[in-house]
């Protein structure tokens, strides 16, 4: 028996909404949707965040804090890099861990076959990122207000924290595109989420960092943050240098990221 | 699809409306090995659709490429006339999709699965809620409504991820080795569940490699091996149009080795048995597991999860 095509004839069948809908609706009801999954995964366990998110931070800036001097600038420059440090957690780690676990337990398998989009998936994960970061950030200011550390926060404060978020979120898309199981993918993550802001000039200034760490200053994007952070903080609003570097960092390391995950297998 | 295929009621008509062609495809995995050879069939529109063959077949890379999860070094797939390598999108929200071995969000409740997963199928938010109460009263899954996917058995798992698949009532369900693992009561409640979606007008495509799933469900069977579709019709047709209606089992007087012959008549194949000096014969209708190994060989292909 041959089994080449056969022919059918024309029926009509029902046609999905989905086809329907608006692209741009579409984008941003699946942005929500995978949101609304990670945010779901948080309730149950919020504590396990905000613990995991805040611990290290503070005890960084207990850490550095007491090797610095009394001088405020120091102090503040400390309480900088402990928000730095939660950023870089908040956003390499927990975007980075998110996919990693979507991707490895089995859970992409079941993503991929929806009609979504896996920029729509990125930004979903990334917003619950971002949306940690933000908490994070406004308890260790809080932080720095019962340990007395002296802030004058501008405006500027805010957007500055969003390119810092943004310009990491491009790095967990490379991670995830490129670990070749879920163990590599956590130690991807933990180098690349840790290891940057403990050797760049971030809870000291570039003026104190050895010749060395001074040269990766240059071109480390957390270094950008830390100073636009702590311009940011202490009622400085001339940050357009560091918001530059970080936002095109992030633009590049976002375009590389989406580029490189693979929705589908060649 | 052409604009006009597609009316203001939002029905699918012509020629675009055949649910999947399937049209000389091929897989090869780099310079290695090739998992799809030269396959060609149509879905006929509200029909069970099995691909049967042995492990390493190549069925899963079949249905990936149907899925637009792979895509194909050659050949073409077309759901409703949408592209599966052009139009990804579009094929996807006509397609309802079980895969083998997807995990559920273990964090998630049944019904937060279906509502979420019912918005990324398309369904307007004030629409997924209620269609998600819908599918948990269809599926039996009201009593786990609020329960952690994480909590569930193996059988109710299963159920969730065909009710995710049926969540925007796709006209086409492709489900790989959907109930693998289960046991035969939980089986035959996932073929009930087919059959209701068949019976409701989708064309359901399922890989298999058990014989009386295929044989049960299944309007018709396609079996394949080494990446080859080696057939393709009714249980019955294939049955005849191999001449393996009847088969004969034999012994040989002073040997305990059982023989079989098969033919198109079980006369014919009494006196051919008997012509053999065979004193202790059967003769019975052959059955798929018969043409399956008959044309299969038998054996699994090769090692690994390559379906």
């Amino acid at each position: 028996m041959s089994a080449m095509a056969t022919k059918v004839e024309p029926v009509t069948l029902p046609h999905p909404r989905a086809l329907r809908v608006p692209r741009s609706a579409k984008f941003l009801r699946d942005v929500m949707s995978v949101l609304e999954m990670k945010l779901l995964l948080m309730r149950r366990g919020w504590y396990w965040f905000l613990l995991s998110s805040l611990v290290f931070p503070v005890g960084m800036f207990y850490w550095f804090g007491g090797v610095a001097s009394d001088d405020p600038a120091a102090v503040r420059r400390v309480m900088v890099g402990a928000m730095v440090f939660a950023v870089s957690m908040g956003t390499i780690g927990t975007l980075a861990q998110q996919m990693i676990q979507d991707r490895f337990q089995g859970r992409w398998k079941l993503l991929i076959t929806m009609p979504v989009s896996k920029v729509a998936y990125s930004a979903g994960v990334l917003a619950f990122a971002t949306l940690l970061s933000a908490g994070t950030v406004a308890v260790l200011l809080g932080f720095a207000w019962v340990a007395d550390v002296e802030l004058n926060v501008s405006w500027v404060f805010f957007p500055v924290t969003a390119a810092a978020v943004l310009s990491m979120a491009g790095l967990p898309l490379l991670i995830v595109s490129s670990a070749p199981s879920a163990e590599a993918g956590s130690v991807m993550t933990n180098l690349v989420g840790i290891l940057p802001v403990m050797i760049s000039p971030v809870f000291f200034t570039m003026d104190q960092a050895p010749k060395g760490l001074e040269l990766l200053g240059w071109v480390s994007p957390v270094r950008y943050a830390a100073d636009g952070l702590s311009k940011s903080l202490s009622g400085q609003t001339d940050v357009w240098t560091e918001f530059g570097v970080l936002a095109g960092f992030a633009l590049v390391t976002i375009a590389l990221g989406l580029w490189k995950l693979r929705w589908r297998e060649a | 699809m052409s604009v006009d295929a597609v009316s203001a009621a939002g029905i699918v008509t012509g020629p675009d409306a055949v649910p999947l062609v399937v049209e000389d495809l091929r897989k090869q995995y780099g310079k290695g090995i090739w998992a799809n050879q030269g396959i060609s069939f149509s879905a006929h529109p509200g029909e069970v659709l099995g691909i049967l063959g042995p492990n390493g077949a190549g069925k899963t890379t079949l249905v990936r490429q149907i899925t637009t999860e792979v895509l194909p070094t050659s050949g073409q797939v077309r759901v409703l006339g949408h592209d599966a390598v052009r139009e990804p999108t579009a094929v996807k929200s006509l397609l309802g999709v079980v895969p083998q071995e997807a995990l559920l969000f273990e964090y998630l409740t049944v019904h937060q699965h279906l509502r979420i997963f019912g918005k990324l199928r398309g369904l307007r938010p004030k629409d997924a809620g209620p269609r998600a109460d819908e599918l948990i009263e269809e599926l039996r899954l009201h009593e786990h409504r609020d329960v952690v996917v994480d909590k569930l058995s193996g059988r109710l798992r299963r159920r969730v991820l065909i009710g995710i698949a049926a969540l925007a009532r796709p006209p086409i369900m492709v489900l790989d080795e959907p109930t693998t693992g289960l046991d035969p009561q939980s089986r035959r409640e996932i073929w009930a569940l087919l059959q209701r979606y068949r019976d409701g007008g989708a064309t359901v495509l399922l890989t298999t490699h058990y014989m009386e799933e295929a044989e049960a469900l299944c309007d018709r069977v396609g079996i394949i091996q080494r990446g080859r579709l080696l057939a393709l019709d009714t249980v019955p047709n294939l049955r005849a149009s191999y001449g393996y209606e009847f088969k004969a089992t034999y012994t040989l007087n002073g040997h305990s080795e059982t023989h079989a012959l098969y033919g198109a008549d079980d006369k014919e194949l009494v006196e051919r048995v008997q012509g053999l000096g065979a004193t202790q014969y059967s003769v019975a209708r052959t059955t798929l597991e018969d043409v399956y190994l008959e044309l299969t060989g038998g054996a699994d292909e090769r090692d690994g999860d390559e379906g």
